[in-house]
């Protein structure tokens, strides 16, 4: 049996279900990241596993044992706040030692603790300093000193990036992940950044309205969308939503896309293309759709053109500005074609569900290039 | 799974939370028991205390017009004219307080707010040998007025409106002013038509704990009522001073509901928790 | 600096107010400090002089002793009470998240305007002789329990009148602590007693001194429930300082009893101040 897993977890609150039946198994040194937009339910579900929140219904079962009973204090669990929650009274020792208050240990042993846990924040100079004599991101660091500290089964962590600049985000997301695969620390992360979840999960769940929408790596996720919200979600997918009928997809104010793939049943259907997997070319017969440029925009190393099927209906593509894959620019209002293999087009059906592709194109990266 | 799996608190715990329990429970009933002994004895059908009663009757509620009639139309006079007045001299010291950033502000402020915490035992007798000083020196007669009693109130209710009128302001964008000037607006009509909106629910909380203040003032009334003319706090008093009997019980419960009733309607305006701070 | 149209728009807005305030409040209090200064003869009343004799006699009588002395003795113990009860309430309330947390503050914000003449009604029922308590005890233990007219029945009767503003001043300074501090607390182990008192003791500390500190005001100034629970024989200041205005028609002493009121309440409270740590604050 996995290290954590959560079964069937849920929470009402009043008539809502804010997390609906979430079912995940965590391996131990695991690094899970739960990804959504806000309301997702990914942050109570974050809470009912440190026992903030009770839970209505399912359990959380940690090596083996019940713990969904457990108030917070029992659960052993390292949680580091949004807001990093640092009990402004005590130095940055005290925050750290809390923890290791609560239990029995010795004095040596706890001021040890506390040491190794500063230097490994690189924090050991600021001891006695109070939290608001800190800046944004060394009150981040002692969060999570103070949550090592008491060598947590598992580590929480709450959007831990959300209040720190947007230059200081990057390296801290790359610190925390080293620190917690060197650690092996079995770790969850909530956050409704898109970019961080990619760069430091081993898995991520995507959920929305209280459901696990997909559960995957990275490549999962991107390659192979559950739905059209993931899709959506993770790299900012086109979305078109129309009718399918005879390898066309006809969208709403009349114009039709020819799709790459080959798929089965015909109806109302929702189209995922990835933007940077569209090719533009002069206007040519052999092309998933024709359109005129609305908008080019350079933006260093992309350059992105917005491409109006019709007046409703508008695609984004978006190429590298140089180097091999460089894309031609277009000017506005110039007719091009877009072209993408059937690889990175996702056809869902009305209810949601992906429809295969029945030519069943094998679907790896390399192909990527080819079409460049 | 074992049972020691399932969390069992400590006799500590227990203990604490039993010592937490007990404490609650004299809480609510050192606030709540006087209020509900107040309704229960309203309905005995006796001429004294006693308890407990031969029967329940609501023919006391009927006495009230009669023996208290008056003491609350004074009372309702007095507080209907003080609020009126503190709304018109709290409201632009309100907006005074929060638009201009000068010296002194905080000063001014304190300053506007501290009837608030002078005892109104000594506000009352010293508005009484002042209003006694004016017409020994004048001729004007102040003292036992009307007049006098609604200035005073005034006093007492205007700290109120300005702090509520703050509270209210508190979350206001002086930004949405100026989008009203730069679009035409001139400075008075800025105020009329964004800030005292902005203000709304500020201005009727005021004007509202205002109205409770006044009605419910015994010290400042204990000075300055006339023989003859009695607020019903005053005459409450007086009656208490000879008998209890389910008559004043009732008339308790009257104010209390009407008190009640005023805080209900509060409610809807603004979360009253913040304001009293 | 401000801009003279300002200076001018800012006067026109404070003005009425800061008159209010200082013609019917200063002026006031003016006059009553002048007054106080003056001597009293039981003929003619109040004699024009300049003499610190009402303020002497105050000092010099054992009795105006022992009337501050329970003042401040009632309002100390009420003040420990309201302390020892409110501050679980206010936990409570500020840690609720139903639905029920307003409505109960509004239960509670409630008797904080009913006059206290109006709330000590209850108590007079439950203390007066053949009332609740005496003939509940009667029955149950066959003896008579009368506090009617007691130091008890005041403190318990002042306690009343002042617990609710007690818990919702408290209730207003645990709010301003962020639950998180807690939340994290119990994460790293703390048990719930713990957690409160390491963390969010220490914090509310300054919060719980200024409502202590309010609370003690308002009892040191309590007129209606010393006068209706204490009985006649029982003093406090405000009762002390009506009854010399209105019985003896004494205006200068009690001219004086309102400053040495005002003046013990201001001396002792800013003392409190100096001893509430500051260090705390966040």
């Amino acid at each position: 049996m996995s290290y954590l897993r959560l079964d069937g977890l849920a929470r009402r609150y009043g008539e809502t279900l804010a997390v609906d039946r979430v079912t995940l198994d965590i391996e131990q040194g695991e690094m899970i990241v739960l990804l959504g937009p806000s309301g997702c339910g990914k942050t109570t579900t974050l809470r009912m596993i440190a026992g903030f929140v009770d839970a209505s219904a399912g359990r959380i079962v940690l090596e083996d044992r019940e713990i969904g009973q457990l108030p917070p204090h029992r659960r052993d669990m390292g949680m580091v706040f949004q807001n990093y929650a640092l009990f402004p009274h005590l130095a940055v020792a005290r925050n750290v030692a809390f923890g290791l208050e609560m239990r029995t240990m010795t004095r040596a042993e706890r001021e040890a603790r506390v040491a190794e846990m500063l230097r490994l924040v690189k924090l050991d100079h600021l001891a006695a300093r109070l939290p608001r004599q800190l800046s944004g991101g060394q009150q981040q660091r002692v969060a999570i000193a103070r949550a090592l500290a008491i060598h947590p089964k598992v580590l929480l962590l709450d959007e831990p990036l959300s209040n720190l600049d947007a230059e200081l985000r990057q390296d801290v997301a790359r610190e925390i992940r080293l620190l917690q695969r060197d650690r092996k620390l079995t770790t969850i992360m909530v956050t409704h950044d898109q970019q961080e979840a990619m760069a430091m999960a081993d898995r991520l769940v995507v959920m929305r309205d209280g459901r696990v929408q997909q559960v995957g790596r990275q490549e999962d996720l991107y390659e192979r969308p559950a739905t059209p919200f993931v899709a959506r979600f993770i790299g900012n997918s086109n979305i078109v939503s129309g009718t399918h009928t005879g390898g066309r997809l006809v969208v709403e104010g009349g114009s039709a896309i020819t799709l790459a793939g080959a798929y089965a049943g015909d109806g109302p259907a929702t189209l995922a293309v990835r933007p940077e997997r569209i090719t533009l070319a002069p206007p040519a017969g052999q092309a998933q759709a024709h359109g005129t440029v609305l908008l080019s925009s350079y933006m260093g190393a992309m350059v992105e053109h917005v491409v109006a099927l019709n007046p409703t209906t508008q695609i984004i593509a978006r190429a590298p500005s140089s180097g091999p894959a460089a894309t031609q620019r277009f000017a506005e209002g110039e007719s091009v074609s877009m072209m993408w293999p059937a690889s990175s087009e996702t056809l869902f059906d009305s209810s949601n569900h992906l429809v295969p592709n029945r030519t069943d194109a094998p679907r790896s990266n390399e192909r990527i290039s080819s079409h460049a | 799974m074992s049972a020691a799996d399932i969390y069992r608190p400590s006799l500590g715990e227990r203990a604490g939370e039993g010592a937490m329990t007990l404490l609650l429970v004299l809480s609510c009933a050192a606030i709540f028991l006087p209020l509900i002994l107040t309704f229960y004895l309203s309905a005995f059908d006796e001429q004294m205390i006693v308890f407990p009663p031969r029967g329940y009757t609501l023919a006391w509620y009927s006495q009230i017009q009669a023996k208290f009639g008056a003491a609350i139309w004074t009372s309702l006079r007095i507080a209907l004219a003080a609020v009126a007045l503190s709304l018109l001299v709290g409201i632009p010291a309100g907006i005074g307080l929060q638009r201009y950033r000068f010296r002194g502000r905080d000063a001014l402020s304190t300053f506007l707010l501290s009837p608030l915490t002078v005892p109104g035992i000594a506000i009352g007798l010293a508005i009484y040998v002042l209003a006694i000083w004016v017409e020994e020196n004048t001729g004007v007669t102040l003292a036992g007025s009307l007049r006098l009693l609604i200035l005073a109130h005034v006093l007492i209710c205007m700290p109120w409106v300005v702090r509520l009128c703050l509270a209210g302001l508190s979350n206001h964008e002086r930004t949405t002013e100026e989008a009203a000037a730069s679009l035409g607006a001139n400075p008075l009509m800025v105020i009329w038509r964004v800030t005292l909106p902005a203000m709304r629910p500020g201005i009727i909380a005021g004007a509202l704990f205002a109205f409770i203040i006044s009605f419910e003032n015994l010290e400042i009334n204990l000075f300055l009522v006339a023989p003859g003319m009695n607020t019903l706090s005053v005459a409450v008093l007086q009656y208490l001073g000879y008998h209890i009997d389910p008559l004043v019980a009732a008339v308790a419960v009257v104010q209390i509901v009407v008190v009640g009733a005023a805080l209900m309607l509060l409610d809807r305006f603004v979360r009253i928790g913040q304001a009293i701070r | 600096m401000m801009k003279r149209s300002d200076t001018l728009a800012a006067s026109s807005f404070l003005g009425p107010a800061t008159c209010v305030v200082m013609l019917v409040l200063i002026a006031p209090l003016v006059l009553l400090a002048r007054y106080s200064l003056n001597r009293f003869d039981p003929t003619e009343l109040m004699i024009e002089a300049t003499t610190g004799a009402n303020y002497a006699r105050f000092f010099s009588e054992a009795f105006y002793w022992e009337v501050m002395r329970t003042t401040i003795q009632v309002a100390l113990l009420v003040t420990a009470l309201c302390l020892l009860l409110g501050l679980p309430l206010a936990w409570r309330l500020s840690r609720m998240t139903s639905r029920w947390k307003s409505p109960l503050l509004l239960l509670i914000i409630l008797p904080l305007f009913v006059s206290s003449t109006v709330r000590t009604v209850g108590w007079m029922i439950l203390f007066a002789k053949s009332g609740v308590m005496d003939t509940t005890a009667a029955t149950l233990f066959g003896r008579h329990i009368d506090l009617m007219f007691t130091p008890t029945a005041v403190v318990i009767g002042t306690l009343s009148v002042n617990l609710p503003f007690m818990v919702l001043t408290l209730q207003t300074v645990f709010d301003g602590i962020d639950h998180r501090l807690s939340e994290a607390a119990s994460g790293l182990g703390a048990p719930p007693a713990r957690a409160f008192l390491r963390i969010i003791w220490p914090l509310a500390l300054p919060g719980v001194g200024i409502a202590a500190i309010l609370c003690f005001i308002l009892g040191m100034n309590a007129y209606a429930t010393p006068v209706l629970l204490g009985g006649p024989r029982f003093q406090m200041m405000a009762p002390l300082l009506f009854w010399e205005f209105n019985t003896n028609s004494n205006w200068p002493f009690s001219a004086a009893l309102a400053f040495i009121l005002m003046g013990t309440t201001l001396l002792l409270t800013t003392l409190a101040n100096t001893v509430i740590p500051r260090r705390y604050r966040a």
